[in-house]
Formats: structure tokens, C-alpha cells, sequence
């Protein structure tokens, strides 16, 4: 529409030209692009990821204030955290862990070792009663169980080292899947006060119990924040394990934990059988042996 | 008493005199020849197996040819770099299994329902485990299986 006030005729004047005749409304500035910035890759898989595999992400966060979530990305090898969700080896794992450590001490006395019961209570014919040989047959009341348990009992067995290794695996991706991996770059605090890192991890809605893992030394504040709490547990990452995966809700695993993991749990991919074990020498084999 | 005491202590001095201070012997520590230890020491991983003039090699080997086929499917060498095709028997019946399927193994198992057909086999019973990514025929078909997969790129 045009207009043709005194006003609009001022503004032609003074050199606006078109757009001040017009009565439309002024079109509003163009809004800027949203930055496209791709956040930052922190961490990449050390052990080469071959194709037809890529690797998957994870948010890297840190411990230092409630909502420090978001600082970059972690490429985490799909040999280790995207495996196939086996339940059955998970089970079989889970089992195993609770078995092989048990010694059941049940032990009964069967009728040879009760105290007594030697001689013949009464003779064999006459006295009209049952025939018996011994007060402490397993038909006497007060005597010998006859197939009791005879302790100590042990249920020790192996599983073997892959399926254990596969165990892992297993369940490191089931907890990536359900949105319970969680990846900081270290574990340090701001305070050693427990109410802060249940606050935080309230805020952040882990769950009701947090695993914590990380390589060999832990810093203190979360080594004393974490001592008088039960539901959370701080862990060396050699000491990651099915039970515990399955156990505690969420699971907050540091930068050199992931590598420390990639590294260990892919080597059994590639690895010869052991000619001789592996916790002797070797030329390449990972960690101390 | 004392001075036969005072001697004593004298002579026991112009003994360790005569004898020397006994320092201990000066050693170095070097890990120079840890190398001819090293050496003696097992591998323990798989080595990458080295470029051939021609395939297959004297031993019937061959590397997957190129890059992954674009299938809905891939099956991945085993940890010796062959192929995961087993030949067994369970109370006399013949079987061969594929082990190592990842992606749709459906359409694997119809990819080879194809090709057993195509060699004259009427009707091919086939087996498949989603949960564990195998695949059991009946039969042995062991030769025929590798030549296949090596054709489709695996």
C-alpha cells in the first residue's frame, strides 16, 4: 500500500526513498545463522576402528560444578561399547562371580560318627519290637543323617577368559545403550564434602547408586567424599567387573579409564592362545606380565 | 685388667689398618643387553599377515578382496584371518556353520538359500541364531561356503 501523507512525502524528500511510501511494516533484520559449531571430539579411539564399524559417542562432563556436562565429545571404540547385548553371557558371568568363590562348610555326622550307638539295643527275635543293630541308624531319632551334606564343598570353576572379557564388553555397551555411561575427563572436586557429589549427582539424575571408576590414583577430595557414602563406589578400573555393573545403576567412567578398558578388552580380539601363561613376559601383551 | 684391655683395642685397630677398609665392589646398571632377553620372549598378539605376489597363496589363502561389500549384512574374519565356516558333526549329521554374522542375517540366510539352490541342492536346511550371529547348514559345505564368501568380498 502506499501512502501519500505530508510525512511520507517529507521522508520521499529526504531521500528514503520507495520504502517510505509504502505502509507495509518494515521487514524485521534477518536472524543470525545459529553457529554451526561441532563440539570438540576429546578423545579418539587409540586401537584403529576398521570399516564397516564406527566408533560411538559419548558427552564428556566433569565433576567440578553440577552442570558441567557438556564440554566435548568422546569416540568410543564399538568393540568395546557397542557389542551385541548377550544377556546369556551376562548371566553366565553374574553366576560364575557369585559361585566360584564358594566353599559351603555344611558337614553332618552320618551313623559311624555319632557318639555310641556300637551294640545291639535288644536281641533280634523275641522282644516283639522292630529289628534294629544300632541306636544311631538314620531311622533313630538322635542319630546319623544318612545323605547329609559332608563339607567343606567347593564350587570353584572357570569360565573361560574370552567369554569373560565378552562379559565385559556386554555390559559396558547395555549401560551405554540405557543411557547409564556417563564419561568425565578426571575425577576431581571442588570439595570433599559428600553432599556435594550426592547434590550433583541428584542434579544430574544418575540414579540411586554411581559406580566410579578410574585408573590407578584417585585425587583426595574424592577419595573422602565417596568413603562415608554407600551408594557410591569408587573403583580402579582393574577392578571392573560384571557384578558391579549390574549392581550399581550408573556408571562414570574417566578418560583414562575408557583407554585403559579399549586397550585391555581389545587385545583379547587379536591375541594368540597362551602357550604359556599370560602372567608370565610377553612381548607385547598389555599391562605389567 | 684396663690396660691389657687398652692393648687389645690397639691391636684389633692396627689389624683393620693393615687389612683395609672393605668397601663394597662397584657395580653399574645397565639394561643395554635387555634386548637378547627380549627377543626370547613369546609374542603375544596375532601379526597382520604380509603382502603376497599373488593370491590365493601355495596355502589356499586370501585376504578379503578391498574394501567391505556394500551387503546388510558382514561377516568378519576370524582371529587367524580366515574365515569362520566350521565343519562338524553331531551324532552323524553332517553341519557347517557360519559364525561371525553381524548386521541382517536374514538376508544372509536368503542370500544363501540362492546360492545352495543354484549349485542343485532341492531343499536347504538352515538354522539361524539371531542372538549369537551363527548360521548352521546341513550338510558339508565347507569349500563351496568359503569360495562364496571370498566372491562376495569378505
Amino acid at each position: 500500500m502506499i501512502r501519500a501523507g505530508a510525512a511520507a512525502l517529507r521522508a520521499w524528500s529526504r531521500g528514503r526513498g520507495w520504502a517510505a511510501l509504502s505502509t507495509e511494516p518494515p521487514a524485521p533484520p534477518a536472524a543470525p545463522e545459529p553457529r554451526k559449531e561441532e563440539p570438540p571430539v576429546l578423545r579418539s579411539c587409540r586401537v584403529p576402528v576398521l570399516s564397516p564399524l564406527s566408533p560411538v559417542q559419548a558427552w564428556v562432563g566433569s565433576l567440578r560444578h553440577p552442570e558441567d556436562t557438556l564440554r566435548g565429545l568422546a569416540d568410543l571404540h564399538p568393540d568395546v561399547f557397542a557389542v551385541s547385548p548377550r544377556l546369556d553371557i551376562l548371566h553366565t558371568v553374574a553366576t560364575w562371580q557369585r559361585n566360584y568363590k564358594r566353599i559351603s562348610h555344611a558337614r553332618v555326622r552320618t551313623r559311624a560318627e555319632v557318639r555310641g550307638g556300637g551294640r545291639k539295643p535288644w536281641r533280634q527275635k523275641g522282644s516283639g519290637r522292630a529289628r534294629h543293630g544300632s541306636t544311631r541308624s538314620p531311622l533313630w531319632r538322635g542319630g546319623g543323617i544318612a545323605h547329609g551334606p559332608r563339607g567343606p564343598t567347593s564350587y570353584f570353576y572357570m569360565v573361560p577368559m574370552r567369554v569373560r572379557v565378552l562379559g565385559l564388553k556386554v555390559a559396558l555397551s547395555v549401560k551405554l545403550m540405557q543411557d547409564e555411561l556417563h564419561v568425565v575427563d578426571s575425577l576431581e572436586m571442588p570439595s570433599s564434602d559428600p553432599r556435594y557429589l550426592l547434590e550433583l549427582a541428584r542434579a544430574r539424575r544418575w540414579g540411586h547408586s554411581v559406580l566410579l571408576v578410574d585408573t590407578n590414583e584417585f585425587p583426595e577430595n574424592i577419595s573422602a567424599a565417596v568413603e562415608g557414602l554407600k551408594s557410591i563406589t569408587l573403583i580402579p578400573a582393574l577392578g571392573l567387573n560384571v557384578h558391579s555393573l549390574l549392581k550399581h545403576q550408573t556408571l562414570v567412567l574417566t578418560l583414562d579409564a575408557v583407554a585403559f578398558l579399549e586397550q585391555r578388552l581389545l587385545w583379547h580380539d587379536t591375541r594368540y592362545s597362551p602357550l604359556v601363561p599370560f602372567s608370565l613376559p610377553h612381548r607385547d601383551a598389555p599391562g605389567a606380565a | 685388667m684396663a690396660a691389657m684391655a687398652a692393648l687389645g683395642r690397639r691391636l684389633r685397630e692396627l689389624g683393620r689398618g693393615v687389612r683395609g677398609v672393605q668397601t663394597p665392589p662397584r657395580y653399574e646398571e645397565s639394561s643395554a643387553e635387555f634386548g637378547f632377553v627380549q627377543r626370547l620372549l613369546p609374542p603375544s598378539r596375532v601379526p597382520e599377515p604380509p603382502p603376497h605376489p599373488k593370491y590365493p597363496t601355495p596355502s589356499g589363502w586370501s585376504p578379503p578382496a578391498g574394501p567391505p561389500p556394500d551387503l546388510p549384512y558382514s561377516v568378519r574374519r576370524s582371529r587367524l584371518h580366515n574365515l569362520p565356516v566350521y565343519e562338524g558333526q553331531r551324532q552323524g549329521r553332517r553341519l557347517t556353520e557360519l559364525r561371525r554374522i553381524h548386521g541382517d542375517i536374514w538376508a544372509l540366510e536368503r542370500d544363501l538359500r540362492a546360492f545352495l539352490g543354484s549349485l542343485g541342492v532341492p531343499e536347504v536346511a538352515a538354522q539361524v541364531n539371531e542372538v549369537t550371529g551363527t548360521l548352521r547348514l546341513r550338510g558339508h559345505w565347507g569349500p563351496q561356503l568359503r569360495r562364496w564368501l571370498l566372491h562376495r568380498g569378505f
